[in-house]
């Protein structure tokens, strides 16, 4: 019966009772738009650095703090089955990379050398469409460079590029390559210091002596949850001779950013939420007033406090989430549609983000985060709210009540 | 022993700032079954005794029993369980719940009292009958007359069959013909179950039909007459 009083309560003024759910409508609606536009290019952001770096690193124990060649393993193709052995792990890219000097004529340059299979690195990133002048890998001893370095060395496709570098275990590498194309990454940093040959050409470069040399894999799942039972069970097979590195650590940069934007949009839209507050809160405080006399009456009758404190959290709390399942049934739809059908990005964004790897769209997030704690931020507000009402209760005089 | 007793009340409002004296030393006992009332002119203190006898306030000095329970023992909250197995109330504005129907105003005291929906369907329904306002069961208190609305206050006083029943001018809003009718009928269920009444009040019409009636001026009781009716 304490809920049926309730619910007939707030209908007995269903004005005020909407205009209360109103206000929680629309910040919600409103806060669920903008932060799910902005969660969901963060996530795209996130995703596009994890299809870099991929869902997990393995190299040799200590390479992840100290890059230094000598950190290198020899692929003594145990690890190779230790991956196939593990049915949710969907790609592994081998690395090898390395600091050497680079010099065409005059001009010589620190530059960073990468080892790559051809074939997966342009799956995996589609490297092969980067390339602005020349052609992608195809035979040995060629290389491609990006277009800073080139116009830094004053270097040509077709020219030789001369490398002289640390190898592994205190040898210098060296050796004569060809440049064979061009490329034009997103990054200053990659188009002026990167240069990538084939993998069997990084390892010969590196130690001629014995095949293999790598320093690193990157790890690519099937799906994304299965990233700290893969890391486990991984770090079991190969030992405490190599570490497992997830993305979350090697991209730790990015994701502080994400936090630090997702914060910033957080506090916009906590200015909503006051509006919110707001309006659940006159909504009560009216409510409480004009129920004095009733209430006055179940305590005169012999209602005690406590079940009246049940009945007016209940009622603060039906307003609320009648404003809640209100917008979340308009809402929902509208972010799904949009996460499923995202705007188009056109132009120069749409190069752009052709350039960083990223689908030229804005979608829309769906995280189920997102929801939750939205929700439940106006469920807190509520029960702040609600203390209102509760205090009025327990504190009231039954008699100075009558006598309004 | 009688169900009231109430010994040398003195009640004083605002005790701090301007006191108000408005009960002065108040001796006053009540036998089952009574069909009283205490008037007197305005201001004399006739509400403040009877929420005092009623449980809802208690005195500044003197002590009140009911049945031996002296009142000024309990903490608030067993005050309230008191009133909810002891006390019926009757208010000059019916105060009934306003979004609940008659047979749920009747019921509500039951459901609180934790009676099962069952039985308290059966004897709610069995007093708004008494009460003669059965057709109405289903009528929210905005679809009532004032009349009505007094009738199933009565009943939902009733229903738990409570030691005795106080009513603050339980006539001042009601016509003549309603008066009279709601008179009647009080004076039956005194008779019916011996329910104890005690009416605070300025209606002739009500004192007409008194048993007993106690004056109070200037918070104190002046006169005490019983009638043979
Ligand atoms: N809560 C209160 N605070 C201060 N004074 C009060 C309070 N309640 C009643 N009084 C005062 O106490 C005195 C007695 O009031 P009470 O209401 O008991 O009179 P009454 O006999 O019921 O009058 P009426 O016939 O007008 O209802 C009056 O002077 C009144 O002003
Ligand atoms: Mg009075």
């Amino acid at each position: 019966m304490l809920l049926a009083i309730a619910w007939r309560n707030l209908w007995r003024n269903g004005r005020r009772t909407v205009i209360g759910a109103a206000a929680v409508f629309m910040a919600l609606v409103l806060s669920l738009l903008m932060l799910s536009m902005k969660y969901g290019s963060l996530e795209q952001m996130v995703s596009a650095g994890v299809n870099q770096v991929g869902d997990l690193q393995v190299h040799s124990a200590g390479y992840f703090e100290n890059k230094s060649i000598d950190h290198a393993f020899f692929d003594n193709k145990n690890v190779d089955v230790t991956f196939k052995k593990i049915p949710e792990i969907k790609r592994v890219v081998p690395h090898l990379e390395t600091f050497s000097l680079a010099s065409y004529g005059k001009q010589t340059k620190g530059i960073m050398v990468s080892g790559i299979d051809p074939k997966l690195e342009d799956i995996q990133s589609g490297l092969s469409k980067k390339i602005i002048k020349g052609h992608y890998l195809e035979k040995g001893d060629e290389v491609l460079i990006g277009d800073n370095m080139a116009e830094f060395l004053k270097i040509n496709v077709g020219d030789s590029i001369v490398l002289l570098g640390q190898g592994y275990r205190g040898i210098t590498a060296y050796g004569i390559y060809k440049v064979a194309g061009i490329f034009h990454l997103p990054s200053l940093q990659m188009n002026s210091s990167l240069l990538y040959m084939n993998m069997q050409d990084a390892q010969s470069f590196v130690y001629p002596y014995q095949k293999g040399l790598l320093t690193g894999f990157s790890i690519y799942l099937k799906k994304t949850s299965q990233l700290k039972a893969v890391q486990k069970q991984v770090g079991k097979d190969l030992g405490k001779d190599y570490e497992i590195i997830p993305w979350q650590t090697i991209l730790s940069n990015l994701l502080e950013t994400v936090a630090t934007s997702k914060a910033g949009t957080q506090v916009f839209v906590l200015i909503l939420y006051v509006v919110a507050a707001f309006g659940i809160f006159s909504t009560i405080l009216m409510m409480t007033m004009e129920k004095r006399k009733q209430y006055a009456v179940m305590v005169s009758i012999g209602m005690n406090r406590g079940r009246l404190v049940w009945m007016s959290i209940l009622e603060t709390f039906m307003v609320s989430i009648i404003g809640v399942v209100t917008s979340l049934a308009v809402a929902s739809p509208i972010l799904f549609y949009m996460h499923y059908h995202p705007i188009p990005v056109t132009g120069n964004l749409a190069e752009m983000y052709l350039q960083y790897n990223i689908e030229p769209v804005m979608p829309f997030s769906v995280s189920p985060y997102l929801f939750i704690s939205q929700t439940s931020i106006i469920l807190i507000l509520s029960f702040l709210s609600a203390l209102y009402p509760v205090i009025y209760v327990l504190k009231f005089n039954v008699l100075n009540a009558f006598r309004h | 022993m009688s169900i009231i007793q109430a010994k040398n009340i003195y009640k004083v409002y605002n005790e701090t700032h301007v006191p108000v004296h408005a009960l002065n030393g108040v001796d006053l006992e009540i036998e089952k079954g009574e069909f009283t009332a205490i008037v007197g002119p305005s201001g004399s203190g006739k509400t403040t005794l009877l929420n005092i006898i009623g449980g809802l306030d208690l005195p500044t000095e003197g002590d009140i029993f009911i049945e031996g329970t002296n009142l000024k023992t309990l903490s608030s909250r067993q005050l309230i369980d008191f009133r909810l197995h002891n006390i019926g109330f009757v208010f000059q504005a019916y105060n009934l719940i306003p979004v609940l129907t008659a047979l749920e105003n009747t019921e509500f005291i039951l459901e609180l009292q934790g009676v099962s929906k069952k039985e308290r369907e059966k004897r709610a329904m069995e007093i708004l009958k008494t009460v003669d306002i059965a057709d109405k069961r289903d009528h929210k208190p905005g679809q009532l007359s004032g009349g009505q609305q007094q009738r199933v206050a009565v009943a939902r006083a009733l229903v738990s069959q409570p030691k005795y029943i106080i009513a603050d001018e339980p006539t001042a809003n009601l016509d003549s013909k309603s008066t009279e009718e709601l008179l009647t009928l009080m004076k039956k269920m005194n008779e019916k179950f011996q329910t104890t009444f005690v009416f605070a009040t300025h209606d002739q019409r009500v004192m007409d039909k008194a048993r007993r009636i106690i004056t109070i001026e200037d918070g104190k009781a002046v006169k005490d007459e019983t009638f043979e009716r």
